[in-house]
């Protein structure tokens, strides 16, 4: 290998090294703001790409007439770039966890109210978005996507609201958080059948190759997993069990995306499969400080980063993110509160809870910013387009999440 | 030497239900719907409980020990990512009322015919103390390392291992 590859890996390795850091402290001063740590993390990556990397990459310093060379950072070194592969494994691990944390039983568990607010709360969103999407001119499968934005809900800002405020064991409390879990089950679903369909008329085909590989990877792996963890099990190396989980995560992320539902499903699939694994009581300690300690950080600082990538700012496009970011606003509110509200109504709760049930549903935030990347990945969201709805998606994440505590609060207020 | 080796071999070899607490009538059990204050004062007493569907039957559907108490009487630190179903139980916040909201429902169980040395490598693997020990997913007995460590012992001191099988 010659010294300029050497060079290369170094420089991308003190990038990692800088995005941690950087992920990190941001990260920790929005949870200090009691604000979600994943919006520090997406600003580190827009401070990292947009100036610190812009303005001091491959520059000289001198310290009392030393020359300090400070060596040349780049996002976008090579192909394929292993800032990039690192974000990719990144999602894969957002979605392991999700799967391995999803317990089915105490989701059997929960009740009709919660699937019926979780229903209410993807189907309004979803239309809302899609229409919106038709209106501003975007074609029907980014309109899809752009409703499919809108439905997965991040429970974490409610869930530290209503802790707050001493609600967390009312109805309330216990139908949103279950109807959380249920939604972002059905946001992973549709957007399987979204990433899978090249066209409107493909949807059937696509329907055809979700079932087909959710009856392989899943049925099948449940009545196989254990025999494959056992092996894991009988190799007397160190933490080889985990090897083999990792191996399991990796080996669904590529027939899923051979398949063509998107690598990310075939990750959420094996998580599900490992979590209901007695075995995994092993693992999964380790498998998060694995992701949470180093790639998914890497993930939300390269979704910051992104936004700078042959980005142009002038007036027309501030204009058009400007109009998309308000309308989408408002329809995630309302959509939620609506969709959510009458959701509950149905299920025999009084308007009051109904309200309540549907605020404490509109933060956005993980599986959003994860459905962007995943249409940008598969070039359903393309260029500026592309750029256009990842950054009003962060603005929506953003947004919510900051709005919600006050109308939580609002809402709860006076309440006998 | 030679005979201690030998000892710790025979004892690799003998079966769960050789050793094992068979007294199910003392097992600290408990009914899944039982109240968070009734699980406390058992263990207070007791290092662990061992969840089941009814007393009668005896469906072990998952275990309570000090630590999971130790996570919903700490005050509960939200974790920055929530991806899947987030663990809210706690005292403080009213959302731990029966033993199912705290229980460990991944059990690590052992049979009464499993070897001895399966169940240490189990309790090595999954860093436990103590295996239940079931028979058509119902309790029938546990066994503790405190139980193993004096078997082992008293072994050692030339008593038979399996001496009080039927008691």
């Amino acid at each position: 290998m010659i010294k300029t590859e050497f060079e290369i890996i170094f420089n991308v390795l003190l990038l990692i090294a800088i995005a941690l850091i950087f992920a990190r402290i941001i990260g920790y001063l929005f949870y200090r703001l009691k604000q979600p740590a994943v919006i520090g993390e997406v600003i580190a990556g827009v401070i990292l790409g947009g100036i610190i990397v812009a303005y001091f990459s491959g520059q000289e310093f001198y310290i009392l007439s030393y020359k300090l060379p400070l060596p040349n950072l780049n996002f976008y070194s090579n192909n394929p770039d292993p800032f990039y592969l690192l974000a990719q494994i990144g999602i894969l691990f957002i979605l392991f966890i999700s799967g391995l944390e999803t317990n089915i039983s105490r989701m059997k568990r929960l009740g009709k109210t919660s699937v019926s607010v979780a229903i209410g709360g993807v189907i309004l969103p979803l239309v809302l978005g899609f229409i919106l999407g038709l209106i501003l001119g975007f074609s029907i499968q980014v309109s899809i996507v752009i409703g499919l934005i809108l439905t997965a809900t991040s429970v974490g800002v409610t869930v530290r609201t209503l802790m707050d405020i001493d609600e967390l064991d009312s109805d309330v409390g216990t139908t949103i958080l279950g109807s959380a879990v249920i939604d972002d089950v059905i946001g992973i679903v549709l957007l399987a059948f979204v990433l899978g369909a090249e066209s409107m008329m493909g949807l059937a085909a696509v329907g055809i190759r979700i079932a087909i590989f959710f009856f392989i990877f899943l049925y099948i792996g449940l009545k196989i997993i254990d025999k494959i963890l056992d092996l894991g099990d009988k190799i007397h190396l160190p933490r080889a069990f985990l090897s083999i989980s990792l191996a399991i995560l990796l080996i669904y992320s590529f027939f899923s995306d051979k398949a063509g539902i998107s690598g990310i499903i075939g990750a959420f699939i094996a998580g599900l499969l490992i979590g209901q694994n007695v075995r995994s009581r092993k693992i999964v300690e380790d498998i998060k400080s694995i992701g949470y300690g180093l790639f998914i950080p890497l993930f939300f600082v390269w979704i910051g980063v992104s936004l700078w990538e042959g980005y142009e700012t002038n007036y027309s496009s501030i204009m058009h993110i400007s109009i998309l970011f308000l309308a989408l606003l408002f329809i995630s509110i309302i959509g939620k509160i609506i969709g959510c509200g009458a959701g509950a109504k149905i299920a025999g709760m009084s308007n009051r809870e109904s309200l309540q049930i549907g605020v404490g549903m509109i933060p956005r935030m993980e599986l959003a910013l994860v459905i962007s990347t995943a249409a940008i990945n598969h070039s359903i969201l393309n260029g500026e387009i592309g750029q256009e709805i990842l950054l009003v998606t962060i603005l929506i994440a953003i947004s919510t999440t900051i709005i919600t505590p006050f109308l939580i609060k609002a809402t709860f207020k006076n309440e006998e | 030497m030679k005979k201690k080796k030998r000892l710790i071999s025979d004892f690799y070899e003998l079966k769960v239900n050789q050793i094992m607490d068979k007294r199910v009538w003392d097992l600290p059990l408990i009914e899944d719907k039982e109240d968070v204050y009734h699980v406390l004062a058992i263990l207070g007493g007791r290092n662990h409980i061992w969840v089941v569907k009814d007393k009668k039957e005896k469906e072990l559907v998952g275990v309570i020990t000090e630590h999971d108490v130790l996570s919903i009487l700490a005050p509960k630190d939200f974790p920055s990512y929530v991806f899947g179903m987030p663990n809210i139980s706690s005292i403080q916040h009213g959302t731990a009322k029966t033993a199912e909201d705290i229980m460990c429902h991944r059990i690590i169980s052992c049979g009464p015919g499993d070897k001895i040395l399966d169940a240490l490598m189990k309790m090595v693997k999954y860093r436990l103390r103590r295996l239940p020990v079931l028979k058509d997913k119902k309790i029938v007995g546990e066994l503790t390392l405190h139980q193993l460590i004096r078997k082992y012992y008293d072994a050692t001191q030339y008593k038979p291992i399996v001496e009080d099988e039927e008691g």
